[in-house]
C-alpha cells in the first residue's frame, strides 16, 4: 500500500518542498529510505519505529520503502521524522488515508512519540503548500507568523493519531507569552565620559554608517558597541520577518511571539571560522552569523585577532548587503544587510597608542595591523580612539554626570533615519555617490573645508564622499534639513582619524 | 674621496692582518689591542701562526663571548674552510694557516671599507686614551669627521614624534655649529639625529676635510656606529640612511664586515658611541633603554652625559627623566650643548630658535603669535599641551563642541602650531 504526504526540508534560509512517500508490500521485513537522506535523517527509522511502538500502534512487519522527493535534493534534519511516521501509519491502514490528504507535516520525534520542536519551522512551513500544516506545539508561534490559517500543532504522535482518525478535535496552539516591550538592553547612560565614542555610536545608528573603535583594553569600546542596537529603531514587519526566518534557520531561539523586533546583535568571538561567519558548511547550509545580525549590528571584538582571510570575506557582502555562497550541490543566497562594529587595540601590547607609548616590536605591531587590509579599513566611515576614562570619573561620586540617555538619543535616530527615509534609503550610507550633491547639498564653507582636505592629500575621492554621507547624518541628527554646515563636516572629519598612523622610519 | 689620509688608500697589507686577528675565534678587543700594541699586525699575525700567540684558554669572559662571536657569524670575509663550530676548539696556528690576509685588503678596498687599529694614524684619537679600546676599527666614508668635536645624539627607537623632532633639530644645530653628530644608526632618535645633521647646510669645515659628497650634506656632520658590520645595514629600513651618513662622514664598527647584528652585540657598541663623544645627550629612553647604557658608558669614562627633559607620563621619557633625576644637567637645544662643551660660535649670531619666535624651528611667522589666535583655537592650544592627546580628550577638557575643537585643530595645524600622528594631536615646539 502506498501513502505520501509533504513535508519541507531546509536550504540556506529557504524550505524546499519535500513528498514523502511510503510504500508497504509483502516480502521479508524491512525498512529502507531513499532519496539522499544525511544522517540525521537515515537515523529517523529508529525513532519512528520507538514513537509507534510507544503509541499503542503497530510497526508493519513487511518491507517498507521510504522515498524523500525529489531525489535529487539532499534531505537533512529530523523535521521529517513525523511526515514519516504517518505516512507509514498511513499506507499500513492505521490512519485513513484520506485523513492525511493535502496534510504537511514537520516535527521531531521522541522515543515517547512526543513531538519535538524543529529547526527553521519559519521557512518550513513557507515553503510547504498544502492547505494544513501540523507542527510541533513549540513551533506553532514562529510557524503562525507567515501563515496563521493554515497551522495545526499536535503535542504527540498518539494525540495527533487521535485527531487524524477524528476522534478528538485540534488541540489549541500554545498561548504566546506576552513580547516584553522597551527592553533596549544596557543603557547609554552608563557610559561616563567618551565625548567622541558616544556620538560615533550615535552617528553610526543613525547613519547605518560602519564604526572602528580602537582603544587600549577598558577604554570602553565593547561597552559602547554593545549600546548601539538599544540606539536603532525597532525592525518593521518586513525586516522583521526577514530577520526571524534567518534566526528560525539558524536555530537561534526566537523572543516570545516568534517576531524579532530589536535588531539583533551578534558578536562572534575572534576564533571563528570563515564558514561560520559567512554561511555555509554541510547539505543545509547555515547561515552565517553576518547573516544572524541582518537588519542588526555584527559586532567583532578584538579585530585585529581574527585571521585576515575571514576578516577580508566581509568587504563584498558588506558593499552588496547579501552573500552568495556556493557549493558543488547548491548555492544559497544570505541576506546580509548589516552595522559592522568593530573594536581593535591600537597595537598587541595593550598601550594607549599615544606616540612613543608602545613597547612591540615594529614587526610584531605591523603584523598584527596588517590583518586588517586596507579596503576593510577603508570600509569603516567612523574610526575612532577611545581613551580609558579618568579613574575619577569611574569612582562612585566621580566628577563625571550621567550621560545622556539611550532613550533621548534613540529618539533623535529615529528622527534622523526619518530624514533620510524622505531621501529613498533607508540610511544616509547608502546615499548613492552622484544623488549626493541633491540629497546633502553643502554650504560654501562645508565645500570649502572639503575641498582643503582633498587639496592637501588628507582625504581621498572616495574618503570625501564617506565625509560628506557623515556630515549629512551628524546634520540629520541636529535635526536640520538644510544644507550641510562647515560644522557638520568637520565633526565629519574628527571621526575619520587615521587610528593606524605607520610608524616614522628616518631616511 | 680626496683625502688620502683617513680614506681606505693603496698599499695597506697591514690592515688585511688586522682584520684577519679580529676574525680569529676567541679573540676579543682587550686581547687584540695588548697584542696590537706590542707588535704590528703582520709581526702579530706571524706570531700567531707559528704559535708563540696561543690561543687563551676559558679563563676571560672576553674570550668566551669572542668563542661565540667565531660560532656565530663566519660569514663572507672568511675563507671556506674554517669551520666555524670545530674550530672554536682548534689553536690558532692551526686555523691561521689556512687564511691569507694580505688577500683581505683587497677586498676591502674594492668595497671601501678601511680598517685601523691601536697604533695606526688613522686610529680615532678619542679611543686612545679608552678604558676599553676597539682592537680594530672597520670604517666605511672618513674617519675624519671624527677630528670635529663629536657629540653622541642617542634615545630610544620606539621615539614619539616630538623626541624626533628634537633629536633632528638639535643635531642639524649641532651640526651647523660645526659639530659632529655621533648615533648608532637606530630607529627613532638615532635616525632623527643622523638625518637632522644631514639636513645641516654647512658650518665651519674642518682642516683638510674632504670636498662634497654630491648629496647636499656637508661633509663630517655625522658619524654612525654600527653593532653589525658597516657593509650589514640594519635596521633594513636604514639602508638609504647608511650610504648617506657614509658618504658625509662615516659608519664605523668593530666587528667584522659580514657579521650580523645580534642582541649581544649593541651594548659594546654603545661604549664605542660614548667613547667617540666629549657629550652624550639622551633625548629620549624608556625605563630599560639601551641609551641608558651609553649614558652609564660615558659616565664611566667621564664624559659628560646631558638629558633632554620628557614628559613626565611619557613612558617614552621614563628612563631619561630618570637619568636627569640622578644628576646629568638637563638641555634643551643645541645652544645648551655648545655651552656645555664651552664652545662659541664666531659672529655672535647664535643659533636660531630661544625667545625669537621660533626661527627656523619652524611655524615661527606672524600667523603663529598667540594673540592671532581666536578664542576657541587659544582654548584649544591651551587645553592641548606638549603631550600627545586625542580628540576626544581635548572636547572633554575644553568643552567645545567635537565640531568646534576639529576645525581649531584644523586651523592651528594649518598654521603649523599643532601636530596630528594618527588619531593623536599635540603642539609643536616654538609655538
Amino acid at each position: 500500500m502506498l501513502a505520501t504526504v509533504s513535508s519541507a526540508t531546509l536550504i540556506g534560509v529557504e524550505g524546499r518542498p519535500i513528498t514523502v512517500e511510503v510504500h508497504v508490500s509483502g516480502g521479508l521485513p524491512s525498512f529502507t529510505i531513499v532519496g539522499l537522506p544525511d544522517a540525521s535523517c537515515r537515523e529517523s527509522r529508529d525513532r519512528v519505529r520507538a514513537a509507534i511502538l510507544s503509541s499503542d500502534l503497530q510497526w508493519p512487519q513487511h518491507r517498507v520503502t521510504v522515498n524523500l522527493a525529489p531525489t535529487g535534493v539532499r534531505k537533512g534534519g529530523a523535521a521529517l521524522d513525523l511526515p514519516i511516521a504517518v505516512a507509514l501509519l498511513a499506507a499500513s491502514g492505521q490512519v485513513g488515508a484520506g485523513a492525511v490528504a493535502g496534510m504537511a507535516f514537520l516535527g521531531e520525534l521522541g522515543l515517547d512519540g512526543s513531538i519535538r520542536k524543529v529547526q527553521g519551522a519559519l521557512p518550513l512551513v513557507d515553503a510547504v503548500t498544502a492547505p494544513c500544516v501540523v507542527v510541533p506545539a513549540s513551533c506553532a508561534a514562529e510557524a503562525a507568523l507567515v501563515r496563521p490559517r493554515a497551522v495545526r500543532c499536535a503535542p504527540s504522535l498518539r494525540c495527533l493519531v487521535a485527531v487524524l482518525r477524528g476522534e478528538e478535535g485540534w488541540p489549541a496552539p500554545p498561548t504566546a507569552a506576552s513580547e516584553p516591550e522597551d527592553d533596549t538592553g544596557p543603557d547609554l547612560a552608563d557610559v561616563r565620559g567618551q565625548p567622541l565614542g558616544r556620538f560615533a555610536v550615535e552617528v553610526a545608528a543613525a547613519g547605518g554608517h560602519h564604526l572602528l573603535l580602537v582603544g587600549p583594553p577598558g577604554a570602553g569600546k565593547t561597552m559602547l558597541a554593545e549600546r548601539l542596537p538599544g540606539l536603532l529603531p525597532f525592525l518593521g514587519t518586513d525586516q522583521a520577518l526577514e530577520v526571524s526566518r534567518i534566526h528560525s534557520a539558524a536555530g537561534i531561539p526566537l523572543p516570545p511571539g516568534a517576531l524579532v523586533r530589536r535588531p539583533p546583535f551578534r558578536s562572534p568571538h575572534h576564533s571563528s571560522s570563515l564558514v561560520s561567519l559567512i554561511g555555509g558548511g554541510g547539505p543545509h547550509m547555515r547561515p552565517g552569523e553576518l547573516s544572524c545580525a541582518h537588519h542588526g549590528v555584527l559586532f567583532l571584538d578584538e579585530m585585529g585577532e581574527f585571521p585576515s582571510d575571514v576578516l577580508d570575506t566581509l568587504r563584498q557582502p558588506l558593499e552588496e548587503g547579501r552573500v552568495l555562497v556556493c557549493r558543488a550541490r547548491a548555492s544559497v543566497v544570505f541576506p546580509a544587510r548589516v552595522l559592522l562594529v568593530a573594536a581593535m587595540n591600537p597595537c598587541p601590547c595593550g598601550s594607549d597608542g599615544r606616540p612613543g607609548s608602545c613597547r612591540c616590536r615594529g614587526a610584531v605591531r605591523a603584523r598584527y595591523i596588517s590583518r586588517v587590509s586596507g579596503p576593510l579599513l577603508d570600509r569603516f566611515d567612523l574610526r575612532v580612539a577611545v581613551d580609558r576614562p579618568d579613574a575619577e570619573d569611574l569612582l562612585p561620586g566621580g566628577a563625571a554626570a550621567a550621560g545622556e540617555a539611550t532613550e533621548s538619543v534613540a529618539r533623535r535616530v529615529a528622527a534622523a533615519r526619518t530624514l533620510a527615509r524622505g531621501r529613498g534609503v533607508a540610511c544616509n550610507a547608502r546615499l548613492p555617490a552622484p544623488t549626493l550633491d541633491a540629497a546633502a547639498p553643502l554650504t560654501p564653507g562645508a565645500r570649502r573645508v572639503l575641498e582643503l582636505h582633498l587639496r592637501q592629500g588628507r582625504l581621498s575621492a572616495r574618503g570625501v564622499h564617506r565625509v560628506h554621507r557623515v556630515a549629512r547624518t551628524v546634520a540629520d541628527l541636529s535635526g536640520r534639513e538644510a544644507p550641510v554646515t562647515e560644522d557638520d563636516v568637520y565633526a565629519a572629519i574628527a571621526m575619520r582619524a587615521d587610528v593606524f598612523p605607520p610608524q616614522e622610519v628616518a631616511v | 674621496m680626496s683625502g688620502d689620509r683617513g680614506s681606505p688608500g693603496v698599499g695597506r697589507d697591514a690592515s688585511g692582518y688586522a682584520a684577519a686577528l679580529a676574525g680569529l675565534p676567541g679573540m676579543g678587543p682587550a686581547l687584540l689591542v695588548s697584542i696590537l700594541r706590542r707588535w704590528t699586525p703582520e709581526e702579530a699575525w706571524r706570531r700567531v701562526c707559528d704559535g708563540s700567540i696561543p690561543r687563551p684558554g676559558k679563563r676571560g669572559s672576553a674570550g668566551q663571548a669572542a668563542a661565540g662571536q667565531a660560532a656565530a657569524g663566519q660569514i663572507a670575509w672568511e675563507p671556506e674552510g674554517v669551520p666555524a663550530a670545530r674550530g672554536a676548539k682548534r689553536p690558532w696556528s692551526a686555523l691561521a694557516s689556512r687564511i691569507d690576509p694580505p688577500g683581505w685588503w683587497p677586498r676591502f678596498a674594492a668595497a671601501g671599507i678601511g680598517v685601523t687599529w691601536p697604533g695606526d694614524p688613522f686610529y680615532p684619537a678619542a679611543l686612545v686614551e679608552d678604558p676599553q679600546p676597539p682592537g680594530v676599527l672597520f670604517w666605511r666614508g672618513s674617519l675624519d669627521s671624527l677630528r670635529r668635536p663629536c657629540v653622541a645624539i642617542v634615545g630610544t627607537r620606539r621615539a614619539t614624534p616630538d623626541g624626533r623632532a628634537v633629536a633632528y633639530e638639535m643635531a642639524r644645530d649641532l651640526a651647523d655649529a660645526g659639530i659632529c653628530v655621533v648615533s648608532g644608526l637606530a630607529l627613532g632618535i638615532d635616525g632623527a639625529a643622523h638625518s637632522g645633521a644631514l639636513s645641516a647646510t654647512g658650518g665651519p669645515q674642518p682642516s683638510g676635510g674632504t670636498g662634497g659628497d654630491g648629496t647636499g650634506a656637508a661633509p663630517g656632520v655625522t658619524v654612525g656606529v654600527a653593532a653589525s658590520g658597516v657593509d650589514v645595514p640594519y635596521p633594513r629600513q636604514h639602508g638609504a640612511l647608511w650610504e648617506r651618513v657614509a658618504r658625509a662622514g662615516a659608519v664605523v664598527s668593530e666587528n667584522l664586515p659580514g657579521r650580523p647584528a645580534q642582541a649581544w652585540r649593541f651594548p659594546s657598541r654603545n661604549r664605542l658611541i660614548a667613547g667617540l663623544a666629549r657629550m652624550v645627550v639622551v633625548v629620549e629612553s624608556h625605563f630599560h633603554g639601551g641609551s641608558l647604557i651609553t649614558a652609564e658608558a660615558a659616565i664611566a669614562r667621564g664624559i659628560d652625559v646631558r638629558v633632554v627633559p620628557g614628559p613626565v607620563r611619557s613612558p617614552a621619557s621614563a628612563g631619561s627623566n630618570q637619568l636627569l633625576y640622578d644628576g646629568p644637567g638637563p638641555v634643551r637645544d643645541a645652544q645648551d650643548v655648545l655651552d656645555g662643551l664651552g664652545i662659541y660660535r664666531s659672529g655672535g649670531a647664535g643659533l636660531p630658535g630661544r625667545g625669537a619666535g621660533g626661527g627656523r624651528a619652524g611655524g615661527g611667522t606672524a600667523a603663529g603669535r598667540p594673540e592671532m589666535l581666536s578664542p576657541a583655537e587659544r582654548t584649544v592650544i591651551e587645553a592641548l599641551g606638549w603631550r600627545s592627546t586625542t580628540l576626544g580628550e581635548i572636547a572633554e577638557r575644553t568643552s567645545l563642541g567635537l565640531a568646534a575643537a576639529m576645525r581649531a585643530l584644523d586651523e592651528l595645524s594649518a598654521r603649523g602650531l599643532v601636530e596630528q600622528h594618527g588619531a593623536w594631536w599635540a603642539r609643536r615646539r616654538s609655538g
